[in-house]
């Protein structure tokens, strides 16, 4: 496989959000603006090509029968490593985020990929894997969190977009928008995907 | 049973790598974080304290050993000490409360906030509004405050919220805590 299809697969046809419907908690939970999203995909991003790069190294020195626990604790080591970082210097982004920088770990997401992928593959196309998957999971939390901020708070990025005349959807930031707006882009996603799949 | 113990040791050997390497990320993170919750801190506390300009952490063993006190600061402006605040964190209801107690020199309770805290949202939580916290300011530190159901009479008297006795009780006493101890130790030092 080359390393560009590796890397686009992430990001559109192997979507983690909008086509594996991986990672729902902090999917749902942190995208009430388009910059939690962001910090989160980011720190996401940071774990996966981590966790991928170190697993696909050990990989021989691992038994298949204890390679879970072995994948949970190089998972659990790099987030708890982006965590004590993001404590130190980016104190804000922290605080906003809170209990879900830790839950990085059980984001299934990750160990999918360290099983699926980065166990069977060198580094390379291992770190590679790691940048698609993360990226197109930070694209599909920012495209979340920019809709629900918008329609709920009329910003995007904390920039007011939408004047005065229009009514935020307080709904919108909290969790029952989260079901809402992913539901109608799930569906959006499907049907300009179906349609390109098609044609393939 | 060779295969255990062999397997464990692989575990244990990723588990000490993985330890280590977090070792040294906490080295390198830890005194900056630290350095941070004391900046933010002090932020904190100065909107108690507006007068002072400088805090200083005070460390005496009889202010800080005393009962549900958590830390006490010194504001000082040019040198002088103006004031102190004072963090108690008496138990509340549904755990404990902190409270933040800022007192002048000359007797006075300058600001009170309640920081983090676990009772009952809509009833216990009421403490932290400033219909009940703001009965303190301005009052005198020699006074022992005491509750009352009744509209206040006396100077020590506070206004208890209706069905939250037990976390206005907490309340009043964390600050009566931070009074005492103001009276007994801080004001002499």
């Amino acid at each position: 496989m080359k390393f560009g299809r590796i890397f686009s697969r992430g990001i559109v046809f192997d979507n983690p959000v909008y086509v594996q419907l991986l990672g729902m908690c902090p999917t749902l939970a942190v995208t009430n603006s388009a910059k939690n999203a962001l910090g989160m995909g980011l720190a996401t991003t940071a774990v996966l090509i981590g966790s991928n790069m170190v697993i696909s190294l050990i990989k021989k020195l691992i038994p298949s029968r204890i390679r879970i626990p072995a994948f949970v604790v190089v998972i659990a080591t790099f987030v708890t490593i982006v965590g004590m970082l993001m404590k130190a210097f980016l104190p804000d982004l922290d605080k906003a985020l809170g209990i879900f920088i830790p839950l990085i770990v059980v984001n299934c997401l990750i160990l999918a990929r360290a099983e699926s992928f980065a166990s069977k593959q060198t580094v390379f196309p291992s770190a590679i894997d790691g940048a698609g998957m993360g990226l197109g999971f930070t694209i599909a939390l920012v495209i979340l969190g920019i809709v629900r901020e918008l329609l709920g708070a009329g910003t995007i990025f904390g920039m007011t977009i939408l004047g005065e005349f229009y009514q935020p959807a307080r709904i919108m930031t909290q969790a029952p928008g989260a079901f809402l707006a992913l539901g109608l882009l799930l569906a959006l996603f499907n049907k300009i995907t179906s349609k390109e799949l098609n044609e393939l | 049973m060779r295969d255990i113990i062999k397997l464990g040791l692989i575990l244990l050997i990723i588990t000490s790598i993985a330890a280590f390497v977090l070792g040294i990320t906490n080295d390198i993170t830890q005194a900056i974080i630290v350095e941070r919750a004391e900046l933010e801190n002090i932020e904190y506390i100065r909107a108690l304290l507006p007068e002072a300009e400088d805090f200083v952490r005070v460390e005496d063993e009889n202010v800080i050993n005393s009962e549900e006190i958590l830390q006490v600061y010194e504001g000082t402006k040019n040198g002088e000490i103006v004031g102190y605040t004072v963090k108690t964190n008496p138990q509340g209801y549904n755990g404990r409360i902190e409270l933040l107690i800022g007192m002048s020199i000359d007797g006075k309770i300058v600001g009170v906030k309640v920081g983090e805290h676990t009772e009952t949202p809509g009833l216990g939580s009421k403490i932290a509004d400033g219909a009940f916290i703001n009965q303190y300011t301005n009052k005198e530190t020699v006074l022992e405050f005491s509750l009352t159901k009744d509209n206040p009479v006396k100077d020590a008297d506070i206004q208890a919220i209706t069905g939250a006795t037990v976390s206005c009780e907490a309340a009043n006493r964390g600050i009566n805590r931070a009074t005492q101890l103001f009276e007994d130790i801080l004001k002499n030092r």
